[in-house]
């Protein structure tokens, strides 16, 4: 077995302590409604509890997904718990209930009586419910705010998401009207219980079971009642302020000047951007959020750096795909032939550098870097900014080793990689240290006709599609190999494994990473970090 | 904006309404509420919208990922050719299922969702634009 915990463990963790709070919290609240003499009234009408809608806490994007879908469930819970309500408080209302309750209802239609029921109109059902929602507070916020999380839940399916971006980012905005309606949702304050005062005059527990003699008897006097001010805002005021300040921060960031010093187009539709900012500081692998208004006024998309902290520019490499990196792409000139004047070129505005996993990778003194197609992206910021620590002062840097495993589909978006590769090649063996970069680069989508060609041409120095000296490889890496492999060099060493690529990659790796790890503290154990956009 | 093809969340719009058309019948039909026979009616409108639904349109750039087992709905649903090939008339339907819901509280949520995919059917149907 192997090093589960130390792969897993603290995700694990913050969930289960998240979960944790999520049921303490229901339970400890549908205490609160359950128990206290306050709501016995209250309960004998209802016949049910609240329920508590999830604070927003955005520490990453499973996590934001995982507190939708508690919203969600929570949402559910909470509207099937109120319909319920609703239709009970209505029939007691108009009389169409046990005696009990129609008694309860009453209460309030003389002077100086405080209602129970938050129903007063009698109209009876089902129009009395539709009447109670589009007419009281609760009821309209209810209702808009469900219709917003529900556009916001649809948009944002995965095949939504990744072929018609803009859909998803629009209408996730909807969130501003959720978080707005749901802190004023409770401020008509409907939900009633007993007062103070009154519980002092009137016992519950002596008073129930004689309603027709409150008001006779001096024990038990017409009981008062109040609502319940709306408590939800207290969870949510905080996060919503930070999440002001964020917007607040992107949006000065983006009024910081950002120059593009060099524009390169690269095969397979492939654009590199050189840019300067001032003040601009960066680690390897972080990524930036770029905005250019020519293109789109509001979008924001987030792009991974590909120079080093060592340059004294910094650069991202996009593919075009969609509508935002097609307007990107002629705005930039690309579509020329001619060379183009600098002043032609657009404004962009940056916001960041945010981290990623990618700062771990020089604390460690071999390491796996797994990046499929474009996911090479972040690791061509780290393989350069190696090259410049190693150049300057070899001694100090911790890092003895690198495996780097690149999986693509086809042979064009070799180009501008193969460059880096080819230079990092010819500079290793003029140092004589042609082992300490050691790369495989795997064609997953070959076909017949250039295996063909690879296997007449198998015995050349160079190889044929990348022309570097370390021959690619087909198909897919047979990673229990692989990381049988490298265990056995490297005894009683932390490696890390680092990943830019599908889900089914990372799940293959990271099941690599436990079953290889030995379990005890000494032993070889294969650390996993993923990053993903 | 222009290569969005909307009709893709109208169908996800389409499939969530279903849902919710189903839940809200239950609500409905179980608490006997007044009038719950709209329930029961909007129980069975949401499993038919959701079978309706649940294939996924083949997209007209890109390739579309099929949900699970949906070939089987889709031999049906090809079955009633131009009607529910055709968006105008999913978008009428889709319009028409919605009222009845709409009478009782329970379920008029779903009768809003389903509207809104109506609504996106509508523009997509090329009808207006």
């Amino acid at each position: 077995m192997g090093n589960w915990a130390v792969n897993e463990g603290l995700s694990i963790f913050v969930i289960l302590v998240w979960l944790g709070m999520n049921v303490f919290l229901f339970v400890w609240y549908y205490r609160v409604y359950d128990i206290p003499d306050k709501f016995f009234y209250t309960r004998k009408l209802l016949g049910c509890c609240s329920t508590r809608v999830r604070r927003q806490l955005d520490r990453n994007l499973t996590f934001h997904k995982m507190v939708a879908w508690m919203i969600a469930l929570h949402t559910a819970i909470h509207t099937i718990a109120h319909l319920f309500n609703v239709e009970w408080c209505v029939n007691a209302r108009v009389g169409n209930s046990d005696s009990y309750s129609v008694a309860l209802s009453k209460l309030g239609d003389r002077k100086n009586e405080s209602y129970l029921n938050f129903v007063r109109d009698k109209i009876k059902n089902p129009e009395g419910g539709l009447y109670v929602a589009v007419t009281r507070l609760a009821g309209i916020t209810g209702v808009v705010i469900t219709l917003c999380l529900i556009l916001i839940i649809t948009s944002s399916t995965k095949t939504i998401r990744r072929s018609y971006f803009e859909v998803f980012w629009y209408t996730h905005h909807l969130f501003v009207i959720f978080f707005i309606g749901l802190a004023i949702h409770g401020a008509e304050r409907i939900v009633r219980g007993q007062t103070m005062e009154s519980l002092k005059e009137h016992s519950v527990k002596f008073c129930k079971e004689k309603i027709t003699e409150w008001g006779k008897i001096k024990e038990c006097p017409i009981p008062q009642f109040s609502g319940n001010p709306p408590m939800t805002w207290k969870w949510i005021v905080g996060p919503m302020f930070l999440y002001l300040c964020e917007r607040l921060v992107r949006f000065w960031r983006s009024q910081q000047k950002v120059v593009i010093t060099k524009v390169v187009t690269h095969p397979f539709k492939t654009i590199e951007l050189q840019m300067k900012k001032k003040g601009f500081k960066m680690e390897v692998g972080q990524y930036i959020f770029v905005k250019c208004p020519t293109v789109s006024k509001l979008e924001w998309h987030p792009f991974t750096l590909t120079s080093a902290p060592e340059e004294d520019f910094f650069s991202i490499h996009i593919r075009i795909v969609g509508d935002w990196t097609e307007g990107l792409f002629n705005a930039c000139g690309c579509d020329k032939q001619e060379f183009q004047d600098a002043w032609k070129l657009p404004k962009i505005a940056v916001d960041g550098p945010f981290g990623t996993a990618s700062e771990d990778v020089f604390s460690y003194e071999v390491v796996m870097l797994v990046g499929a197609g474009i996911g090479v992206t972040p690791f061509a910021s780290i393989l350069k900014s190696v090259w410049y620590k190693y150049c300057n002062n070899a001694t100090n840097l911790r890092l003895r080793k690198i495996y780097f495993y690149w999986l693509c589909r086809d042979t064009h978006a070799f180009e501008w990689f193969a460059d880096l590769l080819q230079l990092l090649e010819t500079q290793m063996q003029e140092r004589n240290n042609a082992d300490f970069l050691s790369y495989n680069i795997y064609l997953t989508g070959w076909d017949e006709s250039q295996a063909n060609h690879f296997a007449v041409h198998h015995d050349e120095e160079k190889d044929v599609i990348t022309g570097l000296k370390q021959k690619t490889l087909y198909g897919r890496p047979n990673w229990d190999n692989e990381f049988k492999t490298i265990a056995s060099q490297h005894p009683n060493t932390r490696i890390g494994v680092f990943l830019c690529g599908p889900e089914a990659l990372a799940e293959t790796l990271s099941k690599q990473c436990i079953s290889n790890s030995e379990s005890g503290p000494r032993g070889v154990h294969f650390i996993f970090n993923k990053e993903n956009f | 904006m222009g290569q969005i093809e909307w009709a893709m969340w109208a169908n996800e719009q389409a499939l969530a309404s279903g849902l919710i058309l189903i839940t809200g019948g239950i609500v409905a039909t179980a608490g006997r509420f007044t009038q719950w026979y709209f329930g029961a009616y909007s129980i069975a409108a949401g499993v038919f919208v959701c079978l309706l639904e649940y294939p996924r349109g083949k997209r007209a750039k890109g390739s579309t990922m099929e949900r699970c087992g949906q070939r089987y709905m889709t031999a049906v649903v090809k079955l009633f050719g131009p009607l529910t090939r055709n968006y105008y008339v999913r978008a009428l339907l889709h319009l028409a299922l919605s009222v009845p819901a709409g009478f009782l509280l329970a379920t008029i949520l779903g009768t809003a969702c389903l509207a809104i995919a109506s609504g996106i059917y509508l523009l997509v149907s090329g009808v207006f634009c």
